[in-house]
């Protein structure tokens, strides 16, 4: 055989033996994130039941990173660090909370990212998120060795009530026994209904009578519920009446501020009201006004008949007498 | 009495043989580093064990993952836990029946087609000749041979799995509809590091042995046609026993840097 072939056929081998090494290498790589840039977070557990190394995460159920590393921070928690896809990063939230859980039945262990409700920023490389432990199958059992002990309890104290009921013991025995005590319950049973039924009744016809209040426009009720425009003005007297009290009131309240500073002030009113000297001197001084004026009169009277002054006062009657006459 | 000194002389026998493959060992990679290389006659060696035992590898593996995947189909089946078959199949075959069978297979190929190829050759006086000649026989015949397996095995070994695990896709395409594209997934997801690196390291160790054993066996055969039929027989024989034996040590050694 040609040694040129035999080379070429060589080569071919070789590259394909290579090739499938070199892939198989790249694709275990690829699946723990050796050839993808990736961000740390981590997050902090009491028991991260068999986790290990390696172990994938992941985001609302997409496989987005691997579990990067697992130490122990003091005597109660693990804090666990994890790789994750850069380009996952993005739709991850600072409130999102971390859970341990199995794949499958029999699967490895994985932590599962979950989103949670409300507002919160993007993730950062080297953040810590919340975490949140699940019931374990030791909890569920130790709960349920408790419920059975319960049971077990509950079951005895059931069994000796109903052997006590059998024999006679109690109210509940005698009220299950005694025949006089059952037609009580009959009758007062049938009592019972009766005065529901007339209850019932009542009711009807209270809702009657409502409903004719509420739609009956000539009553008073029913206009008063009915009818908006007398609603109003009746809303509107009121308010005027309302305003009308305020102002009286206020109106009152001035009065008596008035009165009182009267009776209390020096000023001239007080004094008339309150000074009876001057009440005399003023009726002296009435008097004489009027004793004066009368005797002005009789002057005046003096002054038409007198021959200096006679002529003025025709006159004075003539112009009158004109003007009646126009 | 003469039981004892039968056992004793067996006993001696396999020790000096133990002493000589040791010799053979150091002188192996004492003589690999020095020149001058024979690089041609390690390229048709190369040609020789590699290409040619393709087809044997390609076959075998095939097959392998076929029946491995028939087989434990019906037990998966039981436990409704079919979809695990690819993983199964997957860490079965690169961790160790891909490497094992694949070694297995050269040893009795390579291993004792060098044995009788030496046995021969030294039978005829041809390795005589040439050390008489001037050509260091141990550089020519030993170390291309040796080098050659050691090469070539390992990526037997990666041809043969990959060929099993399409053996292993086929029947589980056609008795369970999954795709291609699925079950090389599932395969890959289920491999880590710690399983196709100590596998390949292991196989580099395989195919060191096959070589070494075949030519020891070849280049110190015993006299006659007999001779040669024996160094090929005990070169199978012997290689099979160290690979079972270099498993052990791999898997024991992975077990503690990995943490299987």
């Amino acid at each position: 055989m040609n040694a040129n072939s035999q080379k070429i056929r060589l080569g071919l081998f070789v590259i394909i033996g290579t090739l499938l090494f070199v892939l198989g290498i790249y694709l275990i790589g690829q699946k723990q994130n050796m050839f993808k840039r990736t961000f740390m977070i981590s997050a902090e557990f009491q028991n991260v039941n068999g986790l290990q190394k390696g172990n994938n995460v992941r985001y609302s159920g997409i496989n987005i990173g691997t579990v990067r590393a697992i130490e122990m921070v003091n005597d109660s928690i693990v804090k666990v660090e994890m790789n994750i896809q850069e380009n996952i990063v993005k739709h991850i939230r600072k409130n999102a909370v971390a859970t341990i859980g199995s794949d499958g039945l029999v699967g490895n262990m994985i932590i599962n990212i979950l989103p949670r409700d409300g507002m919160a920023g993007v993730i950062e490389n080297g953040d810590m998120i919340k975490s949140f432990s699940k019931v374990e199958p030791d909890d569920l059992l130790s709960n349920l060795s408790v419920t059975i002990k319960n049971t077990e309890i509950l079951t005895e104290d059931l069994l000796k009530i109903t052997n006590a009921i059998n024999n006679g013991q109690g109210t509940l025995a005698t009220v299950l026994n005694d025949t006089v005590m059952s037609s009580d319950l009959k009758q007062t049973i049938k009592t019972l209904k009766e005065v529901s039924v007339n209850a019932s009744n009542t009711l009807l016809e209270f809702n009657g009578l409502v409903k004719s209040i509420k739609t009956d426009d000539a009553s008073i009720l029913g206009l008063l519920l009915n009818d908006t425009v007398s609603g109003n003005k009746l809303k509107m007297i009121l308010q005027t009446i309302e305003t009308s009290s305020v102002k009286m009131e206020n109106s009152v309240e001035k009065i008596n501020t008035i009165i009182e500073n009267v009776n209390t002030s020096d000023g001239a009113f007080n004094y008339v009201i309150k000074d009876t000297s001057l009440v005399n001197s003023l009726k002296s001084t009435l008097k004489n006004v009027n004793e004066g004026t009368d005797k002005f009169n009789q002057n005046m009277e003096a002054l038409k008949h007198n021959f200096l002054t006679r002529g003025y006062f025709r006159k004075l009657n003539k112009e009158e007498r004109k003007a009646k006459e126009n | 009495m003469s039981g004892i000194s039968n056992i004793k002389s067996h006993i001696q026998t396999f020790l000096k043989e133990i002493g000589e493959l040791s010799y053979f060992t150091a002188r192996f990679f004492k003589e690999t580093f020095r020149k001058p290389f024979e690089f041609k006659e390690f390229l048709r060696q190369c040609y020789s064990m590699g290409n040619r035992s393709l087809v044997l590898v390609g076959i075998t593996g095939f097959i392998i993952g076929l029946v491995l995947t028939l087989q434990t189909r019906p037990t998966l089946m039981e436990f409704g836990a079919v979809s695990w078959m690819p993983s199964m199949v997957g860490i079965s075959l690169i961790r160790e029946i891909g490497p094992m069978i694949t070694a297995l297979v050269c040893a009795g190929r390579i291993g004792s087609g060098i044995g009788a190829e030496l046995g021969s050759m030294r039978v005829t006086e041809q390795i005589d000749a040439m050390e008489v000649s001037g050509t260091n026989p141990f550089k020519y015949l030993v170390v291309t041979r040796v080098l050659a397996t050691t090469f070539m095995i390992p990526l037997l070994v990666i041809i043969g799995d990959a060929i099993g695990l399409y053996g292993s896709y086929l029947v589980e395409h056609l008795k369970g509809d999954v795709s291609f594209q699925l079950y090389f997934n599932q395969v890959f997801e289920s491999l880590e590091f710690g399983d196709i690196i100590p596998a390949t390291i292991k196989s580099f160790f395989f195919g060191l042995a096959i070589g070494l054993v075949g030519c020891f066996k070849g280049y110190y055969c015993g006299k006659g046609t007999a001779g040669v039929g024996r160094a090929a027989n005990s070169a199978v024989v012997f290689t099979s026993l160290l690979l079972f034996i270099i498993d052990f040590i791999a898997v024991f050694a992975a077990d503690i840097f990995y943490d299987l």
